[in-house]
């Protein structure tokens, strides 16, 4: 998707449902403009096949995060377990076994943190400056494929979207 | 399974954002009533505060009485929210979505709720810290061996997770009412909802992340409830020392919660406007699920008394005959009655799709399972080995005023919620509609 064009104009097409939307985005490879964004009101395979859309990292991020919990949890456990040590008839001062369930609640607790801050650092949120090229229909009802391109063609990609039965607005 | 062939998403919206307008004159008269209520609990607790824990009514042998009881009946009550949520999610279970974000809300309220019933329970609440691991002059430090100390681990984790799950369930919605919204309202969602577009970058982490949130939660669900049963479980108390615990507290907390899920969605799907999203066969599927449950709990009430009589312990014999037959019979059979017997009854069509049947089951099933734990936590400690060291337990007017305090606080919560969030994920409903495939990738 990723095409080297001079983003002088931003144009947003507008679309009713997703299918016009997914054909539109596809029909889009064979022009030089520059797809920005789809905004869509919910996850839409429809949208994500046709751009294309490798799996997202988040769970390499999720994985390293359990990793990271589960360590801490059971070292905690074990680190307390050595400072202040509570001698029952001669057993062992480290339980293995119960903390393997601290171990466990951490490993939650860190993989979902690690899972948040993945999602927030990956979609670039907050990210109030994306609201000035949106059309708040998008959280509704309405599709909207934000396209860059220079100033010259701009009818074209206008054209192109009426063509496709979408609504136009022209960001400058 | 398609709920709502005939729903557009204008008409999703629509639906739920008119849920947002300014309230009538009878809300805030309920909130009122609920603020009077939790005001009479914290009255109560300062109360107990000033005068100590003697306040209450617990005694040698029953040391744990209502604080405990409604600290475990509120873990339960919170965790159908992630069944509902997380565990239906993950087996695309399509009925979830239209209940999904207010049995979520639930948990959230409900584990907060819980949370607070240890911190009634100490007495002195100020020196509720030392049950944090932090480094002190005294190199005292928490026993992490202690099943007690797993459940401040357990449900500080669980209070955040679903806390988090919630918010992040929000945001998309939350820039839905931002989108609709004016003045200081569009600010405050703007903020809230994290500047979120709904871009194609955002959905591709998003639906991702969610799924492994889902996956996440899902254990943390079964460890939580099965850490809180090991509370008991790990003593030598007969009624309390069995392996069976887990999944019966598991299973009663879900059945608890679906009932809590009713009680709530019926009257909120009439008062808001809901019979379109929230379909009768919704509810019947909640229905049925509160089926298995209750046979769940029903056969763990049932191997109890087999383990009693098959382990050929006196005390463990006695205990249950005692449960049965002895000073709180009532409450074991108000327990046995709501909890297996009443649920049998939406074996049939006609009271499973009958609003008022299914309203009244819900309220029997939530009155059985807080007895259910009553019978468990006070019964077994009031009658255990050593007859001169049995006694029994009643609640004291601080404890009933401190639980009507935490009913006030969680439907006051609820309330407050449903008027200024949105109470269905919009989202979610839109994905369920024939054109809106779901999934992530």
């Amino acid at each position: 998707m990723e095409k080297a064009v001079a983003s002088d104009i931003h144009v947003l097409g507008l679309f009713p449902d997703e299918k016009n939307t997914a054909s539109a985005i596809e029909a889009m490879e064979e022009h030089p403009w520059k797809i920005d964004r789809v905004n869509s009101p919910f996850p839409s395979h429809k949208i994500f096949d046709a751009l294309k859309l490798k799996k997202s990292p988040i769970g390499w991020i999720t994985l390293a995060g359990g990793i990271l919990g589960f360590v801490t949890g059971f070292s905690l456990a074990v680190y307390t377990g050595l400072e202040w040590k509570l001698v029952v008839w001669g057993k062992p001062v480290l339980a293995w076994f119960p903390f393997v369930i601290v171990g466990f609640e951490f490993t939650i607790l860190f993989s979902v943190f690690a899972n948040v801050l993945g999602l927030v650092f990956l979609g670039n949120m907050p990210d109030f400056k994306g609201l000035e090229l949106y059309d708040p229909r998008c959280s509704g009802e309405h599709f909207g494929i934000l396209v860059s391109c220079e100033q010259q063609d701009q009818e074209k990609v206008v054209e192109f979207f009426k063509n496709r039965g979408g609504e136009v607005t022209i960001f400058d | 399974m398609n709920q709502t062939p005939e729903l557009t998403y204008s008409e999703i919206d629509r639906t739920v954002l008119d849920t947002l307008r300014p309230p009538s004159g009878g809300y805030w008269l309920l909130i009122m009533v609920l603020i009077l209520g939790v005001l009479a609990g914290a009255a109560c607790w300062a109360y107990q505060i000033y005068i100590g824990i003697g306040a209450g009514g617990q005694n040698i042998p029953v040391a744990w009485g209502t604080y405990l009881i409604n600290f475990v009946f509120w873990v339960g009550i919170a965790h159908s929210g992630t069944l509902i949520s997380a565990i239906l999610y993950l087996f695309r279970a399509g009925w979830r979505n239209p209940i999904a974000r207010a049995a979520e809300t639930m948990t959230v309220f409900a584990v907060s709720i819980a949370g607070l019933f240890p911190f009634i329970h100490l007495g002195r609440v100020w020196l509720v810290y030392y049950m944090l691991p932090y480094p002190n002059q005294r190199y005292l430090w928490p026993n992490f061996q202690s099943p007690l100390v797993f459940d401040v681990v357990a449900i500080s984790t669980y209070l955040t997770v679903s806390s988090l799950f919630w918010y992040t369930g929000l945001i998309p919605d939350l820039a839905a009412v931002r989108d609709r919204a004016t003045g200081l309202r569009k600010k405050i969602f703007t903020i809230l909802s994290l500047g979120w577009t709904g871009k194609h970058e955002q959905w591709r982490h998003y639906t991702r992340g969610y799924l492994f949130f889902a996956a996440l939660a899902t254990p943390l669900v079964v460890s939580v409830h099965s850490v809180v049963s090991w509370d008991f479980a790990l003593s030598v108390v007969p009624g309390w020392h069995s392996t069976i615990f887990a999944p019966y507290f598991v299973a009663g907390a879900i059945h608890s919660g679906l009932a809590m899920v009713l009680t709530l969605m019926i009257p909120m799907r009439r008062i808001l406007h809901y019979e379109r999203i929230v379909t009768m066969e919704i509810l019947e599927a909640v229905a049925k699920t509160i089926i298995f449950t209750g046979l769940i709990v029903g056969y763990a009430y049932g191997i109890e008394y087999f383990l009693a009589w098959y382990s050929n312990n006196p005390i463990e014999q006695e205990a249950f005959r005692w449960r049965a037959v002895g000073d709180y019979s009532l409450e074991f059979w108000i327990m046995v009655v709501c909890n297996s017997l009443v649920p049998l009854l939406l074996f049939f069509k006609k009271i499973r799709t009958s609003i008022p049947w299914l309203f009244g089951i819900s309220i029997l099933i939530n009155i059985g399972m807080w007895y259910e734990r009553f019978v468990i936590i006070a019964g077994s400690v009031a009658h255990d080995f050593i007859p001169h060291a049995w006694g029994l337990y009643r609640p004291s007017g601080i404890e009933y005023g401190i639980m009507l305090g935490s009913f006030s606080l969680f439907f006051l919560l609820f309330l407050l919620f449903v008027k200024h969030l949105p109470s269905i994920s919009m989202t979610e409903m839109k994905e369920t509609l024939d054109h809106g495939e779901s999934g992530g990738i």
